[in-house]
């Protein structure tokens, strides 16, 4: 039976003055999270807040998160301090799945850059060929870039203001690349769903494998009460979507499956 | 000592029932309770036809509360019957079937449509009351006469007991909650949710896609426990008390009030596991207050004079 978890934050590590990575204890999560899933956090409101998984430490049963300020939740989560004590479900949803694959590689942007940490540790203990490329607005949110080198050797950062890496977004860097440096390539993308729909499109123009980890307002998280819903395209014929849930039946999904 | 319930003919094991659109058939919850443990299991609301529910956002949070406009999201009762039905009923709750029709003819061909299997079901609960569809349910369920006539005509076509799930954005509850049992109904359940709005400062659009969404959590027990004391008042029939339900001291009040049971769900949407503490919590209760059946409590309420 799953249950409800009682976690603690044992630390807190700030990145910029509205984003920060938490760590806590759940030795459950940390034993069976992986990457593409999520958990979902009690705060300050009423409902629940879900992020995606940034890491997991199973010798000391700890899991992590970023969390960057969106709301009244966002910012409650971010104020607490090591010791106090949360509740949570988790993990949540269907990760990525890493079967078969090749050569890697994973596009992050916004606060997706946190769940693609977890996919490229994953390929890296792995030996999966991964290649990460973060987009991000500036030097200054350039979070983790340093952690991402560690772990992966082919790294690549656009910002929008151009003081870092390729000017531009993540498609100024993926349209320098060629079919060579493409061969035999599986996509995973988190990000905003502008940058998720647009990379969805360039790999499908390379004929790509792509899959991306959708995100839409979530109330329960467990697939109980409909309100997450994305627009996935049916097999049904004659029909044109059918509406399932980004919480139960993702959050990834294949690319091509969803409609933007 | 017993914690066991009966509304009209219905028995069940205790007050607890999950309510609608709150636990789709149960398969979800089921991962973090034993379903058998509750009293019953009040299924997604059901059309003739699959419904894909509304575009766009569905939900909005509230201080202690929620909008949601999911718009009737489901399999459509052919499919319900086919693949969900026979879960519910070895899921070892007590099964209520929750529908929700267009026009009077969607509920008469519901209720032809699961007549067969009424061995099967406990209770059919008949949503009078969703605000998010935009024909049938609220309007049927707005007007006592519409819903006295619809009742009527379906009493004729079932034995089932009929339970009718009535909306709060009305004048007076009490009036359709007498058309129901005036049509023959054996219970009320009340309230669905409140009609509500929230609107982003920054864009001057509603938050929810559909303009419009029905409140649900804490922040509505107040409204749901008058509307209770009122309809209790006005029927003779049993009522069944929904609305923000997140204790087992709601359920205790809701139960003062005049509820022979009780339905609770968007607490479940953040604490899953909560239904069977409470019901945990109720036999406890009992225990330490040397209350022999936890059904003497319905209708005690002494107001101040």
């Amino acid at each position: 039976m799953k249950e409800e978890y009682t976690i603690q934050l044992v630390k807190k590590e700030v990145l910029g003055p509205t984003c920060s990575v938490l760590t806590f204890t759940c030795p459950q999560i940390a034993e069976e999270g992986k990457p593409g899933q999520f958990v979902n956090l009690s705060c300050a409101c009423f409902l629940r807040r879900p992020f995606g998984i940034m890491c997991v430490d199973r010798a000391n049963g700890t899991f992590s998160i970023g969390v960057r300020k969106v709301g009244k939740g966002t910012e409650a989560i971010l104020a607490s301090q090591v010791g106090d004590k949360f509740t949570c479900l988790g993990p949540l949803g269907n990760g990525f799945s890493f079967d078969g694959i090749k050569n890697l590689m994973l596009i992050g942007g916004g606060t997706g850059i946190f769940p693609i940490y977890f996919a490229a540790q994953y390929a890296d203990e792995n030996h999966i060929a991964c290649k990460v490329v973060n987009g991000y607005r500036s030097k200054a949110d350039a979070f983790l870039s340093d952690d991402f080198s560690k772990i992966c050797k082919d790294f690549h950062i656009t910002t929008d203001a151009g003081d870092l890496g390729v000017k531009g977004n993540v498609m100024n860097y993926l349209e320098t690349l060629t079919d060579d440096d493409l061969v035999d390539t599986t996509c995973m993308v988190v990000g905003p769903g502008i940058m998720m729909r647009k990379v969805s499109e360039w790999a499908k123009s390379h004929g790509l494998d792509c899959y991306v980890s959708m995100e839409e307002r979530m109330a329960c998280g467990i697939g109980a009460c409909l309100v997450c819903v994305c627009k996935i395209k049916a097999e049904q014929e004659g029909k044109e979507f059918v509406h399932k849930r980004c919480c139960k039946d993702g959050p990834v999904f294949r690319a091509e499956e969803v409609i933007w | 000592m017993s914690i066991s319930v009966k509304v009209g003919q219905v028995a069940l094991k205790n007050p607890i029932i999950l309510a609608s659109g709150t636990c789709g058939f149960g398969r979800e919850l089921a991962e973090y309770m034993d379903l058998s443990k509750l009293g019953a299991l009040s299924s997604k609301g059901l059309t003739l036809l699959p419904r894909d529910g509304n575009q766009g956002v569905r939900v909005a949070e509230t201080p202690s509360g929620m909008l949601n406009c999911v718009g009737l999201q489901n399999p459509g009762v052919d499919a319900f019957l086919r693949t969900e039905l026979d879960y519910m009923v070895e899921s070892g709750a007590g099964v209520v079937v929750n529908v929700a029709g267009h026009s009077n003819e969607d509920y008469i061909s519901m209720v032809e449509k699961l007549n067969p299997y009424q061995d099967k079901i406990d209770a059919l609960e008949l949503n009078f009351s969703c605000p998010n569809v935009k024909e049938g349910c609220m309007v049927i369920g707005s007007s006592a006469k519409a819903i006295e006539a619809l009742v009527a005509d379906l009493r004729k076509r079932t034995t089932l007991p009929l339970w009718i799930k009535l909306t709060p954005n009305v004048t007076s509850i009490s009036e359709t909650a007498r058309g129901a049992e005036a049509g023959g109904a054996d219970a009320i359940v009340a309230i669905n949710t409140l009609l509500g709005m929230a609107i982003d400062i920054r864009t001057r659009r509603p938050l929810l896609h559909n303009n419009t969404g029905g409140l649900s959590g804490p922040c509505v027990k107040p409204v749901a426990l008058r509307m209770v004391h009122d309809i209790y008042d006005a029927v003779k029939i049993p009522v069944i008390g929904c609305g923000g339900i997140s204790t087992y001291e709601d359920v205790l009040e809701f139960m003062i009030a005049g509820a022979s049971a009780v339905e609770l769900g968007t607490i479940s949407l953040v604490h899953p596991t909560r239904p069977v503490e409470i019901v945990d919590a109720l036999e406890q209760y009992c225990k330490d207050n040397g209350i022999d059946e936890l059904s003497s409590l319905t209708g005690t309420l002494q107001l101040w004079r």
